[in-house]
């Protein structure tokens, strides 16, 4: 499958999703649901990489994508501002988008997803309110979490498919693709709760900065390493390393030139 | 005389599912587990694990399976007001601090995402296709009450349909789940399902009104909040919507709705109400609703359930606050 295949295929998908969780007052008032392409790849990518497909196992895809959503949209819920009609909406489209998928699976017969995605979206709320717990936590506890929050449901969908193989791989892609918009935040000079949280442990944004282009650095050397482990055909392959090459090598440059 | 003592009989059951309420909130997170214990102990009159337990009795009533349907209900409920409270930016709940009070507005969403997923988890165990599609389109539904509210608000011109349509979605529907899906695993014919989902959706109308007429006629402290908190914050509910009807009255709200509210302007608004034939006209619509409640009582089998089901709905009629 070419470069070109593998982008009309994921257009598909995210026009599907965006119609299953369509609603005009949303639309409208929020910023829409969250559909991000990286995921969408990572749910097909068993289907790019040619394994057993079927339109029950790409229907269960879709609802992890609207799961992301409604988590997603319950992130953009301000900590503490007053309730506008913009966040009043998007904590309501967080739950709408919440029925859709329970109501997607519950359509398809999939009670037992159901509950494996209830559990993990447990793990993925455990994780994130660790952030406001005030508890303080070593890098590598913050990176676990990321870690969780990024791919505990894409990991509960490999297993319930027996695509266990590629969440290793999915874990560092997208952990990757985290800590780069993580990187840009900053950088712009915007504070997210990861960002606040490396602050408060590494206790400067210079050293949080530093991290991040470390983190980074290790993480595309895992990425090229472990993508060649695998059996992925050229242009899948490609396709992949094409999403990391841009941004290697930022932390060695930061140290030769600071 | 308090709602509880009229479903006594079910005190083993119910005090059984409130320790399960409690289990089910458990979580590794100890600010989850603060924040669900928090709401959870808050209270509640749990009026929706007693409608699956009361429904169930027309069937073959096992509690071990009703609390399957009990719990998960209930763990909706106090998910969406949790979320709720952000959403009107309520700081007090039931005379305590709401989550989103005592932590923040992200801590709120955590942990109605926390706790909606438990009642998800808990009752997939339930492997009926059928009531899995009731509950997530009555959930959708919820959903979707609820924006029309947000989009309904400040429109005092908007008709008696859109006010029973957004209740019926907001209140209603879960109450009417509640007594079909105990219903339907406690295994009764379609038909008595059918009656117990109508008097739950009939009772829950009723309810959402008497509850929209005593934001209006209940003191500050009794309501845990001002009076008349549901026209400050621009919901226009069936008193208004009657009492609109006399010029003056339509005047005075129509200059005053989305304004910054002096205490003595809410006082005069909330007495203008409380004085005219709003609420009385009010108390009729729920009273018919009321009425169709007991109606499909009558097509029940007699007994405790049935008994317990009809003093309820004339509770619910009556009740102070």
């Amino acid at each position: 499958m070419n470069e070109q295949l593998i982008h009309s295929k994921i257009t598909s998908m995210e026009i599907d999703v965006l119609r299953a969780v369509k609603q005009r007052t949303l639309e409208k008032f929020t910023e829409g649901p969250s559909v991000e392409r990286a995921r969408l790849f990572f749910l097909l990518l068993p289907y790019f990489d040619e394994k057993h497909w079927s339109g029950e196992i790409e229907a269960s895809a879709k609802t992890v994508s609207i799961v992301y959503a409604a988590l997603h949209a319950h992130d953009q819920v301000k900590e503490n501002a007053s309730a506008t009609k913009k966040q009043q909406l998007t904590v309501l489209a967080g739950d709408f988008y919440s029925g859709i998928y329970y109501q997607m699976l519950a359509n398809l017969n999939n009670i037992t997803m159901i509950q494996r995605l209830a559990t993990a979206i447990i793990k993925v709320s455990e994780k994130k309110a660790s952030f406001h717990d005030g508890l303080e936590r070593t890098t590598a506890e913050l990176d676990r979490s990321v870690q969780q929050i990024e791919t505990e449901l894409l990991a509960t969908f490999y297993n319930f498919y027996g695509f266990d193989n590629y969440t290793p791989l999915a874990t560092l892609m997208l952990s990757y693709i985290r800590y780069k918009d993580e990187l840009e935040c900053l950088q712009g000079g915007s504070e997210t709760r990861i960002i606040r949280a490396l602050n408060e442990t590494l206790q400067h944004p210079l050293h949080t900065e530093r991290w991040l282009l470390e983190k980074l650095d290790i993480l595309h050397d895992q990425i090229s390493l472990t993508i060649n482990s695998y059996n992925f055909n050229y242009d899948l392959k490609n396709f992949m390393l094409h999403q990391i090459t841009p941004h290697q090598h930022r932390a060695e440059q930061l140290t030769r030139e600071g | 005389m308090k709602l509880k003592l009229l479903y006594s009989d079910l005190k083993p059951e119910l005090d059984m599912i409130e320790k399960e309420l409690e289990q089910a909130v458990d979580s590794e997170s100890l600010l989850l587990n603060d924040a669900s214990l928090h709401l959870l102990q808050a209270g509640g009159k749990r009026i929706r694990p007693v409608f699956v337990l009361l429904a169930g009795k027309f069937g073959n009533y096992n509690i071990d399976v009703m609390k399957q349907v009990a719990v998960p209900l209930e763990l909706i409920h106090m998910a969406s007001l949790v979320h709720d409270d952000v959403i009107d930016d309520s700081e007090v709940r039931r005379g305590k601090p709401t989550v989103k009070a005592e932590w923040n507005n992200s801590v709120a969403m955590y942990t109605g995402d926390f706790i909606l997923a438990r009642a998800l988890e808990y009752i997939s165990e339930i492997d009926s296709p059928k009531l899995h599609h009731i509950l997530s389109k009555t959930m959708i539904e919820v959903c979707r009450g609820e924006i029309i509210q947000i989009e309904d608000k400040y429109k005092l011109d908007q008709n008696l349909r859109d006010y029973l349509r957004r209740i019926k979605r907001k209140t209603a529907l879960l109450i009417s789940s509640s007594c079909e899906l105990g219903a339907l695993v406690s295994g009764t014919d379609e038909k008595t399902a059918a009656h117990l989902r109508r008097f739950g959706y009939f009772i829950g109308m009723s309810f959402q009104i008497i509850d929209d007429i005593l934001d209006f006629t209940s003191t500050d402290e009794e309501l845990g909040k001002p009076a008349g908190s549901d026209f400050i914050q621009g919901n226009i509910t069936l008193p208004i919507l009657c009492a609109r009807k006399n010029p003056e009255v339509y005047s005075l709200l129509k200059n005053n709705l989305g304004k910054e509210l002096t205490e003595p302007e809410r006082l005069h608004i909330v007495k203008t109400i409380r004085d005219s034939t709003a609420i009385d006209e009010a108390k009729a619509i729920s009273e018919r609703y009321l009425q169709k409640a007991l109606e499909e009582l009558a097509y029940l089998p007699k007994g405790n359930a049935n008994k317990t089901m009809r003093k309820i709905a004339f509770f619910i009629g009556k009740r102070k606050f």
